[in-house]
């Protein structure tokens, strides 16, 4: 316990934000017990990590580093989603975007910004989808977010993968995000396919063309199972890099890993994950307290894929989501004043210390944001715009006009119109399939 | 799979159509027009570093016309502000690298990032007709957002600012301050003819403009008139002389005369420049001045002194009981028309003064010629001539005088001019210092007689060729009225708040962003605008080096003292000084 220095702790506004966060009003006994918690908590996985010895210390040289960092070329991907204000009404684009740097080139050859893949189009429908849709469900906001989450994972994965495939050369590669998202929520059986255009576009190495097509081949899950298997390939380090998380996966393996080396009693071991889950601890409020600026939890080797049983037993997709990779996850704490952020690879790293400086010195970039300045900007490049999403979604409507005007149907241009005005009723969207291109 | 990249394009053309004709081909693409547009401005994306602040770039739009049609056109605007920002540079990442020392070339920051976004102010359109002159409409219709900017060729630019000059005596100013390449005429006819205000702070770069303006009238053999109340023209007159062998260059001193119907002007005089007088000396005072005969166009001074005999003379009277009734109204007493007779000495001392200081500063140009000004009742051809520079020196004379002098010359030979009988031919005016000539009311300077006379010419003078050209470095502390009637403004350099304000205030269409630049103009830069221009311009005015006022150039201080040598009376004073301390040291005697 000693090793935690209360006092500088309870100074910080991210102690003061996460003890308002945590508990709601909290009352002045409840903020004081919580807090004792979590320092005992904090103490004791202190010192299971310095007995692990996962706690190192990451050199910051600054200027130095950068006479070093400038000769890596590096290269950041973000993916950016329009979609109109109504979560429900459905023209959308989406893009992923990657920025690559090498500060040593000259000028016109230090920076790119690629465009790597983009895409507009509707989520509903059939015809210009990116779903593969037979019918018009009433869909619930529940489905169509998952769906939107599903096209912008699988539109960031498949940018890296395009990378990995074009055999580009990069010192260093990350993802504004984590490398591998839990896929047990688009299990359902309503969770429909990608549209077979679309996976042949952006995931060039899925030859579709060739083959049978087995069932469900096209489906989140194998898709983004085939991306994650095809970037293990990759000759470049990959990195995730997270920078919120309420996720708890590095303490309760490390706590595991502890119990099946026998160092922690399995009652212990219990007792200690369900305090954790009544007090909401998670990983990233609980190593704002262990770690100090410019320290680093060593990777821990973690199953991000647990299948869970669902209402009619467990989901087709056990097998698969079974074997997903397993994956490395540890914390860099880039200022004193911020939660660390979350580091994900696939890979055990070749050189860690050389990664995590890299990584560290990139945020140090920004002091206060404490987050790969490399990553904020491809964040605010990938974005689209409210304008652009306007613009595509006007022009896309207009498509549609001009679709429905071409096939004379009065029907279906009445029901164009009233997308060009805006609103959007799901009774009155056209029927594409009678529409010709 | 559409993808969103070509999307710009697409809209483009829809919007555009491909109907859009160029407007000629070698004028660089700069930018894009952005969102939203309006009659007066719109903003646009820059491509880096293809234009600047000020310049003046011509977008392609369409405007309806009147018998319903709509044309394509050239819209024509000025860069009034350019705002470049790059999102991808935090500002806590600029704190960074500032306090770690960082280079930014090395770190993974962006550099190539920077957006600039150009606000333009709208002047009008011109037809895209290659044939046409190009000639300024006013804009009814906004341009396109999506619309190409276009860097218009340096020639092209210059015909559209000097059209219809042809044919109005176009005279060479200077240059774009954007684009020194273009260059920028005016107008000579409507110089002439109305009237000009140039303002700017000292050393703003008047003086230069008025040799620039005076130099091209004289090409024309266009009489000029300077009044000159510092001799900041004086410097000139060598070299013009020089330039110009067939022209006659005056120097003239003023003579304070004043014609018949204009006493009110000398009793103007002395009420200001004498003693405060109470309502019976008053009347002494206008009965002297009515009884004695003024000789339209003899020194007042002189005159002044015979009302002092005549004063002196009827006080005389009146001590020896003499009561003729001529020796003044009513029961006068000889005390009063004393104090008169004090008052009118003290009027005739400063004049003296003042006439005796022009002297001395004459004095200081023992190369240049003087000569006291001719009547302008009499001999008004004496100052105003073709082919001749007349430059009135007033140094020494305070301003009320100065006042004087210039109205009843200015008023005398402004009726010359409307009298219609070709005594003299149409000339020019200017007049430096305007602010002692025309000075606001609220100066608290009213009745200064040259007011009404300049407001007269101001208001009349287009008729009969009086143009004048007001020159002042206090713009505020001119009389608003007059400044009403200038309709051609060259402003430079004002750092004045009040200045500007006062700018901001007389000029029609000025812009806020206009403004701004007041404070930060270089020598010689500044604004044209008004009827002696099609557009507003930032010029850089040309410097006429063959004119440069050697013979009182700049303050030289320092090479002054350099130069410096001691009269032979001072070393000898000192050499003496050093032997009479040597007595005094051995004087024992002197007290203690
Ligand atoms: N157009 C110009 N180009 C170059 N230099 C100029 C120009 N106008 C003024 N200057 C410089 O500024 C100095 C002061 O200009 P001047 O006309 O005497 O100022 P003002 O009459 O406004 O007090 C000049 O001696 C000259 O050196
Ligand atoms: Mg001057």
């Amino acid at each position: 316990m000693q090793n935690i220095n209360l006092k500088n702790k309870k100074k910080s506004s991210l102690f003061a934000n996460f003890v308002n966060n945590v508990i709601h009003k909290p009352s002045p006994e409840v903020q004081k017990n919580f807090m004792d918690v979590s320092l005992k908590i904090a103490g004791t996985i202190k010192k299971i990590c310095e007995d692990e010895k996962l706690i190192i210390n990451i050199p910051y040289q600054g200027k130095n580093f950068w006479n070093k960092g400038k000769n890596y070329e590096s290269c950041f991907v973000d993916g950016g989603v329009f979609s109109s204000v109504e979560s429900s009404s459905a023209p959308f684009a989406i893009r992923s975007k990657s920025y690559i740097v090498k500060p040593t080139n000259p000028l016109t050859d230090r920076e790119k910004f690629e465009e790597t893949i983009a895409y507009m189009g509707d989520l509903y429908d059939s015809k210009n989808n990116i779903y593969d849709l037979s019918e018009d469900p009433y869909e619930d906001n529940q489905l169509l977010n998952k769906k939107k989450d599903a096209a912008r994972i699988i539109f960031e994965i498949a940018c890296l993968v395009k990378h990995v495939f074009d055999k580009q050369k990069f010192d260093f590669c990350f993802l504004h995000g984590p490398l591998q998202t839990p896929v047990m929520p688009f299990s359902g059986p309503e969770f429909p396919q990608f549209k077979k255009q679309v996976v042949k576009n952006i995931l060039p190495f899925l030859n579709f063309d060739k083959k049978e097509e087995k069932i469900n081949e096209r489906h989140f899950i194998n898709i983004y199972f085939q991306s994650i298997q095809f970037l293990l390939n990759s000759k470049f380090p990959i990195y995730g890099i997270v920078e919120r998380t309420n996720s708890s996966v590095y303490l309760k393996n490390l706590l595991f890993r502890s119990f099946k080396k026998g160092k922690v009693a399995e009652n212990d071991y219990n007792k200690m994950l369900s305090t954790m889950i009544r007090y909401k601890i998670n990983d990233g409020n609980l190593f704002s307290l262990i770690l100090s600026d410019c320290q680093a939890l060593r990777p821990l080797e973690v199953d991000k894929q647990i299948p869970t049983r669902g209402l009619g037993g467990f989901s087709e997709w056990e097998t698969q989501i079974t074997s997903f990779p397993k994956i490395h996850v540890g914390y860099l704490k880039t200022n004193s004043h911020q939660a660390p952020i979350r580091v994900e690879s696939l890979k055990k790293s070749k050189d860690l210390i050389k990664d995590y400086e890299y990584i560290l010195a990139s945020s140090k970039l920004l002091p206060n944001y404490g987050f790969p300045a490399g990553l904020d900007v491809v964040d605010k490049a990938a974005k689209i715009p409210a304008w652009l999403g306007r613009a595509a979604k006007s022009y896309y409507s207009k498509y549609y006009l001009d679709l429905a005007i071409e096939s004379k149907n009065s029907k279906n241009i009445s029901s164009a119109l009233k997308m060009l005005q805006g609103g959007r009723v799901w009774r009155n969207r056209p029927k594409a399939g009678k529409v010709k291109k | 799979m559409r993808k969103i990249i070509n999307l710009n394009t697409n809209l483009k053309n829809s919007i555009g159509g491909n109907s859009i004709r160029k407007i000629s081909d070698p004028w660089a693409s700069i930018g894009t027009i952005l969102g939203q547009t309006s009659i007066d401005d719109y903003s646009f994306h820059l491509k880096k570093f293809k234009a600047k602040k000020g310049d003046i770039v011509a977008a392609e739009a369409k405007q309806p016309t009147g018998d319903g049609r709509v044309v394509e056109v050239i819209v024509w605007g000025r860069i009034m502000e350019i705002i470049s920002s790059n999102e991808f540079l935090p500002n806590e990442a600029a704190k960074e690298l500032t306090e770690g020392n960082i280079s930014i070339q090395d770190t993974i920051l962006p550099l190539t990032k920077n957006d600039a976004i150009c606000t333009v102010k709208n002047l009008g359109y011109t037809t895209n007709d290659p044939g046409q002159k190009l000639s300024l409409m006013p804009l009814n219709y906004p341009v396109y957002p999506g619309g190409a900017v276009k860097y218009p060729a340096s020639k092209d630019l210059e015909s559209l600012l000097n059209t219809d000059m042809k044919g109005k005596n176009p005279i060479f100013i200077g240059n774009l301050v954007a684009r020194r390449d273009v260059d920028v005429q005016v107008s000579a006819d409507n110089m002439v003819s109305r009237h000009v205000l140039v303002i700017g702070m000292t050393g703003s770069g008047k003086s230069v403009w008025v040799r620039r303006a005076v130099r091209e009238l004289m090409v024309k053999q266009y009489p000029i008139l300077i009044i000159d109340p510092h001799g900041d023209n004086l410097g000139i007159v060598q070299k013009a002389t020089k330039l110009f062998p067939n022209h006659k260059i005056k120097l003239f001193y003023p003579k304070i005369s004043a014609s018949e119907n204009n006493k009110e002007v000398i009793y103007t005089l002395i009420e200001r420049l004498g003693n405060k007088l109470t309502e019976p000396q008053y009347d002494f005072l206008n009965w002297v001045l009515t009884k004695t005969d003024y000789e339209p166009g003899t020194s007042l001074i002189q005159y002044i002194s015979i009302l002092i005999q005549k004063s002196n003379a009827a006080a005389e009277n009146k001590r020896n009981k003499s009561t003729k009734s001529s020796d003044g109204p009513g029961n006068t007493g000889a005390s009063t028309m004393g104090v008169v007779s004090r008052s009118l000495r003290k009027v005739y001392s400063k004049l003296k003064e003042m006439e005796q200081s022009n002297i001395s500063n004459r004095n200081k140009y023992p190369h240049l010629k003087f000569e006291e000004l001719p009547d302008p009742y009499s001999q008004p051809e004496k100052i105003i001539q073709k082919s001749q520079v007349s430059i009135l020196y007033l140094k020494g004379y305070e301003s009320l005088p100065s006042s004087t002098i210039v109205s009843i010359l200015l008023e005398s030979l402004f009726n010359h001019r409307s009298a219609g009988n070709r005594t003299i031919p149409p000339f020019f005016t200017v007049l430096e210092e305007a602010q002692n000539f025309i000075p606001s009311k609220s100066e608290g300077q009213d009745g200064y007689p040259s007011v009404s006379t300049i407001k007269k010419i101001a208001t009349e003078g287009r008729k009969f060729g009086t143009g004048l050209m007001l020159v002042s470095q206090r713009p505020y502390r001119l009389d608003e009225t007059v400044c009403a009637q200038m309709n051609s403004y060259i402003i430079l350099r004002l750092k004045n708040e009040r200045d500007q304000r006062f700018v901001k205030n007389t000029m029609e269409n000025w812009d806020n962003e206009e403004a701004k630049q007041l404070p930060n103009f270089a020598n010689g830069q500044g604004i044209v605008s008004g009827q002696i221009t099609n557009l507003p311009l930032t010029v850089q005015i040309k410097f006429d080096d063959d004119l440069t006022n050697d013979d009182i150039g700049d303050e030289n201080f320092i090479s002054d003292v350099q130069n410096w040598k001691e009269s032979s009376e001072n070393k000898k004073k000192r050499e003496l000084s050093k032997d009479f301390d040597e007595v005094f040291d051995v004087d024992k005697r002197k007290p203690h």
